[in-house]
């Protein structure tokens, strides 16, 4: 019992850090770094999503930005129609990608690696081409125009002038450590535990008396959950539409989980911050010998496909692998 | 009636380089256990190196050989260079369970899929360029009658059939063919009987590569070439070859007719948008329905 309560403690204290930490970077950061910190935060939710499926239970899905696409239309359905304030659109999202990572999650506990990998790729093509479908519900290839609007009165009484882009990052931030609280409860909770034993050996989980679909279906339904969070934030930023979450949303999303180790929400910090910030970096970086538009504009995509190439080859458990070697549990 | 006709034809002819495209992640997968998210872009790689040599004025059939011979190229390069180093990282611990095992190897095709849309971005820019063909594409006029066809889908349809037939005979008419076949079935006994199982899975890699950049060609002078248009007949091939059976090479083929059919169907009758959700539905109801595909063996999808 003690254990358990200081183990709850010290997610707890980890939590807290992370907001400090996120909101004294808030204050401190230019107006364009705090938009893309924000943008890095939305990532690590989507990623955790892929964190919990993937790295904790073993189960790919290439369709993580279809889902994260649910939780934007969602929302946006839900404040042009409905009048919603963005905190209940935020709840509405939610509960519709719950409610899709249901369904994904009954047809996907048939299939196992290619087969699940293939279908959430159709999937997450087949999702955004709907709202060309329906224009009319939808908003076509536009999309629909939402925002996190302004900041709170009481806020700006609080801390002073609050920009746009410290605002978004602001509004993000709850949420985020909303996600990273959960998931280390539910990683180091019996629960966890139990989506590892699936992704180790599913015959021997099922021997010792573990219902099979019925795991695999709930982690599909928690981790849709996070990626419908993502998806909404992200959509809050200006608009949701099909060429918001496209595949290579999808792709960005594994690309990062991988890079910064699957299995580690560490890792998952890690991944949102490089694949966010690595345009820039590799800008800074490229600006002495100057390239070409057209080699610069392909640089980011050809570098982190390269990394995703030599991560897995090399050191398949990422770069969290690498920083706490020693104690890995697992 | 000329409409339901020239939808068939259309459907037939799409349903050929359907049928390519999925005969090459069946290769792939039988003979490496890998599904190749990568392959069509092998293919937009060697279509791009065709192009380039037509536009330096050498003739289509030159571009066209170079094409091929650089698929099976990029094919063999994919293998040495990635599939055969994670190949042997089975013992890491993140590849420890066989959930993850069949994991790791998709997430590397798709970064090898993204390098080679990077390079392709970065050496001949995003312009979406036209691509030629060699025999005329308009409707085919016999005996001053339009026919529902044209003289390129007689050409994709006999190109098939002939490169259908020579994988055939090559499978069970000749001694590589075999040792493919035996070691697919059982790599551990294939080894044991001396076949060379590292240069019989490069050889699927390779001839992988090359059925791909055939289906890569022959698609490419209906979509405007760029980095990204051969994702969409990824989409279509795995689905092909998912509802003949993953395993199987006559399925691959006969799903990726019927998928043609269907694809050319929604175009006529529906709405072009719809074909996404029309592939997706099919590939959910096959997946539920017979997971094994029309012709797929069914211990393949063991736990």
């Amino acid at each position: 019992m003690s254990k358990a309560s200081s183990y709850g403690r010290k997610n707890l204290v980890i939590s807290i850090l992370f907001t400090a930490l996120v909101f004294f970077l808030s204050i401190k950061l230019d107006p364009y770094n705090q938009g893309q910190l924000s943008v890095a935060l939305m990532f690590f939710i989507g990623i955790l999503s892929i964190v919990l499926l993937t790295g904790a239970s073993g189960q790919i899905s290439l369709g993580q930005g279809a889902l994260m696409a649910v939780g934007g239309f969602a929302a946006a359905l839900g404040i042009l129609n409905l009048g919603l304030s963005i905190w209940l659109a935020i709840a509405l999202a939610v509960i519709a990608a719950l409610l899709a990572g249901l369904l994904l999650g009954i047809a996907a506990a048939r299939l196992s690696g290619p087969y699940l990998a293939g279908t959430t790729l159709v999937i997450a093509l087949a999702i955004p081409s709907l709202a060309t479908r329906f224009e009319s519900v939808f908003g076509g290839d536009v999309g629909l125009t939402i925002a996190f609007g302004n900041p709170p009165a009481w806020l700006t009484t609080l801390m002073g002038e609050v920009g746009y882009e410290q605002w978004q990052l602001l509004a993000t931030l709850p949420f985020a450590t909303l996600a990273l609280f959960l998931t280390l409860n539910i990683l180091g909770s019996r629960t966890g535990r139990s989506w590892r034993a699936l992704r180790d050996n599913e015959v021997a989980a099922s021997l010792a008396g573990m219902k099979i679909s019925e795991t695999k279906i709930f982690v599909f339904v928690i981790s849709s959950g996070f990626a419908g969070l993502a998806g909404v934030l992200y959509g809050l930023r200006g608009i949701v539409g099909p060429s918001v979450y496209p595949i290579s949303l999808s792709l960005l999303l594994l690309t990062g989980a991988v890079l910064g180790g699957i299995r580690s929400i560490l890792g998952a910090l890690i991944g949102a911050l490089l694949v966010v910030f690595l345009p820039d970096l590799i800008e800074w970086a490229s600006a002495s010998f100057s390239p070409s538009e057209q080699i610069a504009n392909y640089l980011p995509a050809m570098i982190s496909s390269l990394l995703l190439i030599l991560t897995v080859v090399l050191n398949p458990g990422g770069i969290a692998h690498g920083l706490h070697h020693k104690k890995r549990r697992h | 009636m000329d409409i339901f006709l020239s939808a068939i034809f259309a459907g037939t002819s799409r349903g050929a380089i359907y049928a390519l495209a999925a005969l090459g992640l069946v290769l792939v997968w039988r003979g490496a256990g890998v599904v190749n998210f990568a392959q069509m872009g092998q293919a937009m790689f060697s279509t791009y190196i065709a192009s380039t040599l037509i536009a330096q004025n050498y003739s289509y059939w030159i571009a066209f050989v170079v094409a091929l011979i650089s698929g099976g190229l990029l094919g063999a390069l994919v293998d040495l260079l990635v599939m055969r180093p994670l190949n042997r990282k089975k013992s890491s611990s993140a590849l420890d369970s066989p959930a993850m095992r069949s994991t790791i190897p998709v997430i590397a095709s798709l970064g090898i899929l993204g390098v080679l849309q990077a390079a392709a971005g970065m050496i001949w820019a995003a312009e979406e360029r036209g691509f030629p063909t060699p025999v005329n594409s308009l409707g085919l006029v016999i005996n001053g009658k339009i026919m529902p066809f044209t003289a390129f889908d007689l050409f994709v349809i006999g190109i098939v059939f002939v490169t259908l037939v020579a994988t055939t005979y090559f499978f069970k008419g000749t001694g590589m063919g075999l040792a493919m076949r035996a070691s697919a079935l059982n790599p551990e006994v294939a080894r044991l009987s001396g076949i060379r199982i590292g240069l019989v899975r490069t050889l699927s890699w390779v001839i992988s590569g090359v059925a791909s950049s055939l289906a890569g060609l022959l698609v490419t002078p209906s979509a405007n070439l760029s980095p990204y248009t051969l994702d969409l007949i990824l989409i279509i091939g795995f689905t092909a070859a998912v509802v003949g059976g993953l395993d199987s090479l006559l399925g691959s083929v006969i799903g990726g007719f019927a998928l043609g059919l269907l694809v050319s169907f929604v175009n006529v009758y529906d709405a072009p948008e719809d074909i996404f959700l029309a592939i997706l539905i099919v590939l959910i109801t096959v997946l539920i329905i017979r997971p094994q595909g029309i012709l797929g063996s069914k211990e393949v999808r063991r736990v």
